[in-house]
């Protein structure tokens, strides 16, 4: 018994989490009428600076694999 | 007892408790789907928990508040008869170099106290001299907020970094208008005059009560005419007036021109 997911398949979550968070970020407005959620746009874009990093962290390290494996 | 519910709080709870559930199901059952599941849910209940601001007021209840004290203003002046021009003055002209006030002068077309003349009344909320009256701005407090969502206060700024800073203050970080727009007109033969236009103000409606037909020459303005007052005056580190504010027929947008003063 252990967790089910691997490295890569946790890679893969990040870099769609990302994809949809940078889209989210960049078209939301903070005019958004009247709704019962209220979003921190400042935030909401550093989450989604965050998960790109970590995405990119990972694909740094699929190329050092690749690069130092024989 | 009525309790309110909060449908925001209750989804996040809801999200991160299923999300945990899933994703110690997942390790039971071996099933990715199931860690994927849990994972998106405490993830985006976590952001969703993140995201959302920290302190809000509803817009109604900050301006219901804000409306009696400018009426109260305008009608203090007006008893006090006070009839000349109205000037924010800079901070070189008091002991403490962040304080900034209005100037009104008793008649038109007078001139400016010196610095040692108001720092003698400086400390008194309502300084009133047979020559004029010093008065604590409307926009004092926003222009403090400014100052802190910008990192440094206007005094350590120029007017080319206000006109950079001011709009992206006031449209990212603040969010107080939809949009800002500041223009300098340098007319060598007089005085710099610096027209500010703001889109959809948070503060439209309380710029009615401010902006009341009164006997002054120009104008003390709302909270945020007022604080680009201040913003002016710090970072030109001259005397400057409001010479004109104008609003659309709407409330969307409003017009307001800045003289500065040259001593």
């Amino acid at each position: 018994m252990g967790f089910p997911l691997s490295f890569w398949d946790i890679s893969l979550w990040l870099a769609i989490t990302a994809i949809v968070l940078l889209i989210t970020s960049e078209l939301i407005s903070p005019y958004y009428g009247k709704t019962n959620l209220l979003i921190n746009k400042k935030r909401l874009r550093n989450v989604a600076i965050i998960v790109s990093t970590l995405f990119l962290i990972t694909v740094a390290i699929r190329i050092a694999t690749i690069i130092i494996s024989p | 007892m009525h309790i309110r519910i909060n449908s925001t709080g209750l989804a996040i709870v809801t999200m991160l408790l299923l999300g945990t559930i899933s994703l110690i199901a997942s390790i039971g059952y071996n099933s990715s789907i199931l860690a994927f599941i849990g994972l998106g849910l405490v993830f985006w209940g976590e952001v969703l928990l993140y995201i959302r601001p920290e302190e809000y007021t509803k817009k109604v209840l900050l301006e219901a508040a804000l409306s009696p004290s400018l009426t109260t203003l305008n009608e203090m002046i007006q008893e006090f008869a006070y009839k000349g021009d109205v000037t924010y003055l800079p901070p070189k002209y008091f002991t403490d170099p962040e304080t900034t006030k209005i100037y009104i002068s008793k008649h038109k077309d007078t001139s400016l106290p010196t610095p040692k003349q108001v720092q003698k009344y400086e400390n008194q909320p309502v300084a009133r001299t047979p020559r004029g009256m010093l008065l604590t701005p409307p926009g004092i407090q926003l222009s403090k907020l400014l100052e802190k969502s910008l990192g440094t206060t206007f005094i350590r700024t120029d007017l080319k970094n206000l006109q950079q800073n001011l709009p992206r203050l006031f449209i990212e970080n603040l969010e107080i208008a939809e949009n800002l727009e500041i223009r300098a007109e340098d007319d060598m033969t007089k005085s710099t005059t610096i027209h500010a236009k703001i889109t959809k103000p948070f503060y439209a409606d309380t710029f009615k009560e401010a902006e009341e037909p009164s006997q002054l020459t120009g104008s003390i303005g709302g909270p945020i005419c007022s604080a680009i007052a201040i913003a002016i005056t710090k970072a030109t580190s001259k005397p400057v007036r409001i010479t004109d504010t104008k609003s659309s027929e709407d409330g969307n947008t409003i017009e307001a021109s800045y003289e500065i003063i040259e001593e």
